[in-house]
């Protein structure tokens, strides 16, 4: 049975959420409607179809869809389906569909913005209602697509805020991503890692923000770092970024929690002027920066020192290390998670080797890091299927955010502001308030 | 230093090579034991078998050219994989608790050829068993390039790991394959 928007709202308290949140399979679903079906959500880099007819195929919550380059340039996010049998139009995957799709069951054929182009032995359809200019025999597109900097994002509801509206202040954590480049673009390159986790999709969320987690899940990485670098007498590259999790808990204190209207957010260092020259691969980036943007603009982007950004629905991008974590739900249960690299165009190689060393080091399947942040979210879901308790705490520093215009500051970096902030966004979407709000304006 | 392009992963430029069927004999079982110090857990003895600039290399891509410019499911030197042993014989190994067990099967050994530095480069197709919590089947081709020593035995200056789904949905990969 559907919950009412009360049984919803209950369970979210202002420092605390119900259980059932993350393991209701009506809940999931009601989150693929109400959440998935209307927020921006992350569709993929343009660069990832860079020719016309070039597609890659992803999930919008619980909707397979294609995004496909158009004849005209013109980036389409269309639902993997044809409207005659309803079979998945390509394959999952990236490819080229050429000048148009076809379709392998009946060769039913679309151009690239989705329209239908033809089908065969038309004489069949005379007296009937077929009509090609009908959308009902075309692919459907997504609602609303637009492209940010070469980042596409869909909307599958035709109402609402534009994208900028939506994203607020957590777009800066795009530009920055960008202006990384001399020229301002960045692409997916060097490929796309992907990784299933047993649990929830909005766990990953909570846990990107969650600075009292590091020292502890991370024990096991933190210690074969700290003895592998004691037994070769250096800490090089690749085990100072597993040791970081070990920071003392005064240092997760200092750092500065964002949060963001609709659950956005990124955790900040203090902007740091030192990090555009900390090492010999950012000097180089530095000094390639300062030649297009001028040393005070170069100093200012590289100084940026945001460490995980929340898009929420979307996943996280990590500008400094060029990676953006695309998180997809699966079930109630399951979550996979896609993992992009970033090239800055026109920036040193060394800043690519170092994002491609980041991915194979943090991010890949093979990570060291992530097996104990997954075990301890699975161990979530199984412990949160127990008659044992009903509610999970959210409740560090409630009360001592700063608020303001447009979302919260923490006031410690230990806050759980950002789960409160997710959970906001969650109760909002999930009754539907934002939505009734949005469809006023457009009225 | 991991991305060092003159790193030689080419495993394919190769001149042939005729190896007496004893060497052959001893090769195999260089590769039997190899995978049964990976199913007793023994992996600093595993690790002992690389050269000390021998890599493990498991490519993310079909026919993937090299570590250098794509993502690899593991690429790592004597440094990585230490750390990946210190850390599955941490005691705060969360995520290894219950550990992972695996049963390695290794068969269809040929010998390949001889790289350009006159590395020895053998194949197998291999099947892995890996539980931990559920079971899952790991299979593919080992390709190794091999440096003879002095006293008559072998180690590994390349082991490449081709999974058949390398480029699939993966749970976490926490120990060698």
């Amino acid at each position: 049975m559907i919950p009412t928007n009360e049984q919803i709202a209950a369970l979210i308290r202002e420092d605390s959420v119900h259980k059932s949140v993350y393991t209701d399979p009506t809940l999931f679903q009601l989150e693929m409607e109400r959440i998935y079906g209307h927020a921006w959500i992350y569709v993929g880099h343009e660069s990832q179809v860079k020719n016309a007819g070039d597609y890659h195929t992803t999930r919008i919550g619980d909707q397979d869809v294609v995004m496909v380059r158009g004849a005209n340039g013109q980036v389409n996010v269309l639902y993997n389906r044809c409207p005659h049998k309803g079979a998945k139009l390509v394959a999952d995957g990236d490819g080229s569909t050429g000048k148009f799709f076809r379709c392998p069951y009946h060769a039913w054929t679309f151009k690239l913005d989705g329209k239908h182009l033809s089908a065969p032995l038309k004489s069949g359809f005379e007296g009937t209602c077929y009509d090609p200019a009908h959308p009902d025999f075309s692919m459907a597109s997504v609602a609303r697509v637009e492209n940010y900097r070469g980042f596409v994002f869909a909307s599958q509801a035709a109402y609402g805020p534009d994208l900028k509206g939506f994203l607020g202040g957590v777009i800066t954590s795009i530009d920055n991503l960008c202006d990384r480049s001399p020229i301002g673009e960045v692409e997916v390159a060097g490929g796309v890692f992907r990784v299933q986790q047993r649990s929830n999709w909005k766990v990953f969320y909570e846990n990107l923000h969650d600075t009292m987690h590091a020292r502890v899940t991370h024990e096991s990485s933190v210690e074969a770092a700290r003895s592998e670098a004691e037994a070769i007498g250096e800490m090089p590259f690749e085990l100072l970024i597993m040791d970081g999790n070990g920071e003392p808990y005064d240092f997760w204190e200092k750092l500065e929690l964002r949060a963001y209207h609709n659950g956005h957010g990124y955790m900040e260092a203090i902007f740091d002027p030192a990090a555009a020259e900390r090492d010999e691969v950012s000097r180089a980036h530095f000094d390639c920066l300062s030649q297009a943007y001028g040393e005070p603009r170069a100093r200012a982007i590289l100084g940026m020192n945001r460490h995980n950004t929340v898009i929420y629905g979307s996943g996280s991008p990590h500008t400094v290390f060029m990676q953006f974590r695309v998180i997809r739900p699966v079930s109630v249960d399951r979550t996979m998670v896609e993992i992009q690299t970033f090239r800055c165009k026109g920036a040193p190689d060394a800043v690519f080797d170092r994002a491609l060393t980041y991915a194979n080091v943090i991010n890949s399947p093979s990570s060291n890091v992530m097996p104990d942040d997954v075990e301890v979210y699975a161990r979530c879901q199984e412990g949160n299927m127990t008659r044992g308790g009903e509610w999970i705490s959210m409740h560090r520093y409630v009360g001592t955010d700063t608020p303001l215009e447009d979302g919260a500051v923490s006031t410690n970096g230990t806050s759980e502001l950002p789960m409160r902030n997710q959970f906001a966004a969650w109760k909002q979407f999930m009754t539907a308030t934002l939505i009734a709000k949005e469809s006023t304006h457009a009225a | 230093m991991l991305l060092d392009r003159r790193i030689d992963v080419d495993t394919r430029t190769l001149t042939p090579a005729q190896v007496p069927t004893d060497t052959l004999r001893g090769i195999e079982q260089f590769l039997y034991r190899e995978a049964r110090l990976l199913d007793e857990r023994r992996f600093w003895e595993w690790d002992s078998l690389f050269t000390d600039t021998g890599m493990y290399w498991a490519p993310q891509k079909h026919d993937q050219e090299n570590p250098f410019d794509h993502i690899s499911l593991f690429w790592e030197n004597r440094m990585l994989r230490e750390v990946r042993i210190r850390r599955v014989e941490n005691a705060r190994n969360w995520s290894q608790q219950p550990q992972t067990q695996t049963a390695h099967l290794i068969g269809n050994v040929m010998i390949e050829g001889l790289d350009r530095s006159g590395l020895l480069v053998v194949s197998a197709t291999f099947q892995v068993s890996e539980w931990r919590l559920e079971q899952r089947q790991l299979a593919g081709r080992y390709t190794y390039k091999l440096a003879s020593q002095d006293d008559g035995s072998w180690k590994i200056q390349l082991k490449r790991v081709d999974l058949i789904n390398c480029n699939d949905v993966f749970a976490n990969l926490e120990v060698f394959v």
